[in-house]
This record gives C-alpha cells, structure tokens and sequence, in this order.
C-alpha cells in the first residue's frame, strides 16, 4: 500500500483528499499543516508520495531531500519524469505538485494524483466563487456611494440616482459597479 | 539631468485609464510603439523586419520571477523606476514562493526569466535531481551581500568563528543541522565551502536540510538548526530577532563571488533575442543606478515593501551599504559588501564562474561524473548577447571569459583546470 504525506494549511482542500484517498484504500500516513518539521516527518514516517501545492514555499525542502536520496531509492519528481504531458499540465493547473520517493509504477500513482487534481480543482472554484461573492458585495457598497454623492451634488432622491447610474452605466457599456468605483475616484480628485 | 531622470521615474505613476496609457506609452517611446505595432502584424511581416536588421523586441511584456532576497533588487528597480520602457518593454516582476516554482516556470514559460541561483540554473542544465531543460544566464546580477548564521545555543558553548565550530562539533556528539536554500544553489555550495574549509565535512559530519529563505529565522528559533547560510536580509534578521549571530559572510569565503543571475530558457533566448537583450540592458542600466551610494537608502526603502523582500527597511538598509555587525560584538564597514555593478564586472557572465558551479557539484557527488565543464558554460551563459548590450550602454566588457579569484582556504580558481579543480578538495562527498 502506498505511504501518502499531504503537506497543506488549507483544511477545506486538506481533509476531502485525505477522504477519498481512504476510501480508495491508501494509507495515509500524516498530514503536516505546518511545514517547520517537514524534514524530520520525511525521515520519520518515510511517505512514497507527497502531495503538496504548488506555491508551497516548502517545496524547495522536498527537492533536497529527493536529491540527497538519490542513490536508493531512486526518487522522480512526478511532473519531470516520463509521465503524460497532458496529465503534467492538467495537475499544474490545479495547483498540485507531488513529490514521488521510489520508483513507482505509473499505475500505482495515478490514482493519487487523480484524486489530488480533483480536490484540488474544487477548491479553486470554491475559492473563485468566494472571491466573486466578495466582489458583489464591495460593488454594492461602491454603488451605494456613488448614489448618495449623485443625491447630495444633484438633488436626486435615491430612485433617480440610481436610474441615473444604471443609465449611464447602459450607454458606456460597462458595469454599474465600475462606473460607480469611476464616480467616485473622479469626486474625490475634484470635489 | 538629474530633472529628466526624476521624470522619468515618476512617469509610471501616471494611471489614466488603460487606453490612454497605452497611447503615452507609444509615443513617448518608439521602440515600444513600433514593437507594438509589429506585435498586431502577421506573423511574415515579423520575420521579414528582423531579416532586415530590426532590433525590436519580440515580446513587450515580460514576466521575471524573483524570490524575497535583497538581490532582487535589480528587478524591481528595472520595472519600478521605469528602465525596462526605455528599451521598448515593461517587466512585470513576480514573487515566486521556492527556487522549485521559479525552475518549473521558467522551463514551461509560465515566466520569461527570473532572478536565480547561479548554480541552480547549472543544475538544471544538468538535470540534477530530476528536471533536465536547456538553460541561458543571462547576465549576473550580483556578487556578495550572502551569509551563514550560527544559533544562540552554539554560541553559548562557546562557539565564535568557523574553528570553534570544529572544536565543538568533535567533542560534543550530537546531531548538529545546517540549513541552506536549495541543493544545487549557491548557499548550499557557500555553506558546503565553508565548513569544509574549516575541517568539517558537510556531508557525513553534519544534517544538511533546505529551508526557504523567509522561513529561516523562525526555524532557527524553534531549534530545528544549529546554522545557516542563506541572503541578506535573513543574517542580519536572525541577529535583530535575537535568535543567532553572523559567523561568515560569503565575500568571506570568496570576495565578489558570483551569486544570483538572470536566467531563463535556452529556448527563449533563441526565439526572442531582441527582447533578452533588451532585458538584459533595462536590469543592467537599474545595476548602475543601485550601485551608486547615493541610491541604495532609495533602493532598500523600495525593495523592503510587502510586495518585494516584506522586511523592515532598517533590516535591509545597513548591510545593503556594507555597515556589518556580527551580533557578537563586532561591527565593521565591509568594502565588499553586496555589489550590483561595479563598471560591469558584477554583471559579465565569466564562464569560470557558471564553470565553478559544477565543479562543486562534482565535489559534493551531485554529478557522478566530470562534465565538460567549458562546453556547458559556452552554451548556457550568453556571452555575446551580453556583449552587444553592454556595449550599447558604454559599459566596459572584460577581454576574457575566465577570472582568477583565491578563495578563503587560499585555493585559486582560474577555470583553466576544472576537473583536476574539482578532484584536488580533501574534504568531499
């Protein structure tokens, strides 16, 4: 059975992976949330994979420990041995990077990067969605902003400034909370 | 002068809307304007201009990774103080979080170049430890300006420079930890000299891991090394934490050593020559102006913010200008301290340089076997593109593509003899 060491502070991404990879039957040896003892969990627990992100800074620790291993076993680094391009590209995308201790046949590690991917890949929708929900909300604060300046300099009630603004907004072509954020740069260089 | 120069560094400030700067852009410059416009005609027409002699860069927009070191600085200062538009391109600097992510995106063109490890790009040339791509230096950013720290623990056992580390490590048996930033790089083979140097054998008398460089002072804190070696600011941070003292700087071990390049692809420098070089004249004019005394507290305000190497000013600003304090009780002004330029001695890609990279890592078993040492040295650094651009802004190019250095333990260097070089160390893996 492969030893797999999931290295990540993020436990909405953390915890489903380590799931899966349960129920698929892998033993999962640790999952380190802090990296300060990544070189002594490598030599105490002695995982076959590490699953890591990408912008990890502590990917660097793992390429020394497979470089000072060198001889026995062999360690590949999964994204620049012979694997399939198709699926390098498919797992950097996603944002996982996996280091691989022993040589491993390609068979046996699929799965694991499969289900990394995955997991992967939903938390970057889920990430996505959340940054869009935040976007929403500081775009209506924005265009509340925008409307009391057009009250307060036109004599507008709040319906007509926002007709105004959706007006407006209409015939440039853009979105109301980007001409809103325009309103308001441009009051505070003039008024 | 010194007005236009001010002008032309506030000119990135200007934000207009997006259309209009582009149009500023344009006319202000024409080899950007003119590149631009290339950059919307087919692809024939391109070819044609460059058959005809034009040295318009191919790409405009270039993405150069760097890591938070104080040697970054030639980057940020090239795209911030707005020396890249003056040769036709804006560089848009990125901060990469390891050396691993900096390699794996400049090989799949993620990035253009960044700013790296000397012998990291060797090791990749390589294919050390896994990645093999045909690799380019570019030019040399820096020399200097690195350093080992010891723990606080090791210095109340008394221990105060590189003998007394000896000293300690054979009457005293424990495992002892050092710590450097990647095991191809340049703090691995500083860290590695050395230790040696002072009779210690890196590989099988002491643990060797890899920390990233931001991660290095609160290791040390929690007691996960004995030492490091790694860029400022990180030495002079660990002596304002209070976790270690400064027991060596690297222009110790070898004065105006060669440490961080501009490197990318192979690749990259053979479809867009126009734009390496164009590059390569932006960082080299930001060289310049970070070597002038005069600009350094400008630079290490600038460099220090959370964007760049995230430190306190005051932490970057003194070694930046050779004021040193070992956090022992020493302080002295180092005249080898962190040099970006130096008329261009800084910044010539000397093949013995690239050349000594791996005769290092021959000596520590990361090669099984000589290289031929020159042969990769004449193809990975870009002598001749670095030439053409030195020579466009009046900076003096040695005659020679091999220097002569002595190095702490009074071994010379001269790149003549690289295998015997590297065969000759008693100390080794």
């Amino acid at each position: 059975m492969l030893k797999v060491m999931i290295v990540d502070n993020d436990l909405v991404r953390a915890n489903p992976l380590k799931q899966s990879l349960l129920d698929s039957g892998y033993d999962v040896i640790a999952h380190l949330k802090d990296t300060n003892n990544l070189n002594d969990a490598c030599k105490r627990l002695q995982p076959d994979v590490v699953i890591i992100d990408t912008e990890s800074p502590s990917r660097d620790t793992l390429e020394h420990i497979c470089v000072m291993t060198a001889n026995d076993p062999r360690p590949i680094m999964m994204f620049t041995h012979d694997g399939d391009k198709d699926q390098i590209k498919l797992a950097t995308q996603a944002g996982v990077c996996a280091y691989v201790v022993g040589s491993i046949e390609n068979d046996r590690l699929q799965p694991v990067i499969d289900a990394a991917v995955a997991r992967f890949e939903e938390f970057k929708h889920l990430r996505s969605a959340l940054n869009e929900a935040t976007t929403k909300l500081d775009e209506r604060k924005v265009v509340e902003r925008a409307k009391g300046l057009l009250m307060k300099q036109r004599n507008l009630d709040e319906g007509e400034a926002y007709n105004h603004l959706r007006t407006m907004a209409m015939q440039r072509h853009t979105r109301i909370g980007v001409l809103a954020k325009q309103i308001i740069e441009a009051a505070e260089l003039l008024l | 002068m010194s007005h236009q120069k001010n002008k032309l560094m506030k000119e990135p400030m200007i934000q207009i809307d997006t259309g209009r700067r582009d149009f500023f852009k344009m006319s202000a410059v024409g080899a950007l304007g003119a590149a631009a416009l290339l950059g919307l005609a087919p692809a024939n027409m391109r070819t044609q201009a460059y058959a005809a002699g034009s040295d318009a860069p191919e790409i405009t927009e270039v993405k150069i990774g760097f890591i938070p070191l104080t040697d970054c600085a030639p980057i940020v200062v090239a795209s911030q103080m707005g020396f890249d538009k003056k040769y036709g391109i804006k560089i848009t600097p990125s901060k990469e979080a390891s050396w691993a992510s900096v390699r794996d995106k400049v090989a799949n063109g993620e990035l253009h170049a960044a700013h790296i490890l000397y012998g990291m790009v060797y090791g990749v040339q390589l294919g050390i430890g896994g990645l093999q791509k045909e690799m380019a230096v570019l030019m040399s950013l820096n020399n200097n300006g690195q350093g080992i720290s010891l723990s606080n623990q090791l210095k109340e056992k008394g221990v105060v420079d590189g003998r007394s580390l000896k000293r300690l490590i054979d009457h005293e048996n424990r495992d002892y930890t050092f710590a450097q930033t990647f095991p191809t790089g340049t703090h691995a083979m500083w860290l590695n000299y050395w230790l040696a140097a002072n009779g210690i054998n890196p590989v099988n008398d002491v643990k060797n891991i890899v920390v990233p460089p931001p991660q290095m002072v609160a290791n040390m804190r929690i007691g996960n090394m004995d030492g490091f070696c790694v860029g400022e600011p990180w030495n002079a941070r660990a002596i304002y934490d209070k976790v270690g003292f400064s027991v060596a700087s690297s222009q110790d071990i070898w004065v105006d050593h060669p440490e961080k390049v501009l490197g990318t692809t192979a690749e990259f420098v053979a479809k867009n020559p126009n734009t390496s070089r164009a590059m390569i004249m932006a960082i080299l004019e930001a060289c310049r102006y970070i070597d002038a005394t005069e600009n350094r507290a400008k630079v290490a305000k600038l460099i220090a913010g959370k964007s760049y190497v995230n430190a306190p000013e005051e932490v970057i600003a003194g070694r930046f200008v050779g004021d040193y304090d070992n956090g022992i009780g020493k302080k002295w002004k180092d005249p080898n301290y962190m040099k970006f330029h130096a008329d261009g001695k800084v910044n010539f890609p000397y093949l013995s340089d690239g050349m000594w990279f791996l005769t290092q890592h021959k000596r520590w078993g990361l090669l099984k076997s000589d290289p031929d040492y020159l042969a990769v040295a004449s193809k990975v650094n870009q002598v001749k593109l670095y030439t053409e651009a030195a020579s466009q802004l009046d900076i003096s190019v040695p005659k020679e593509v091999m220097r002569t250095s002595k190095l702490m333990d009074g071994v010379v260097w001269d790149g003549k003899n690289p295998a015997a070089y590297a065969a000759a160390f008693k100390i080794r893996a």
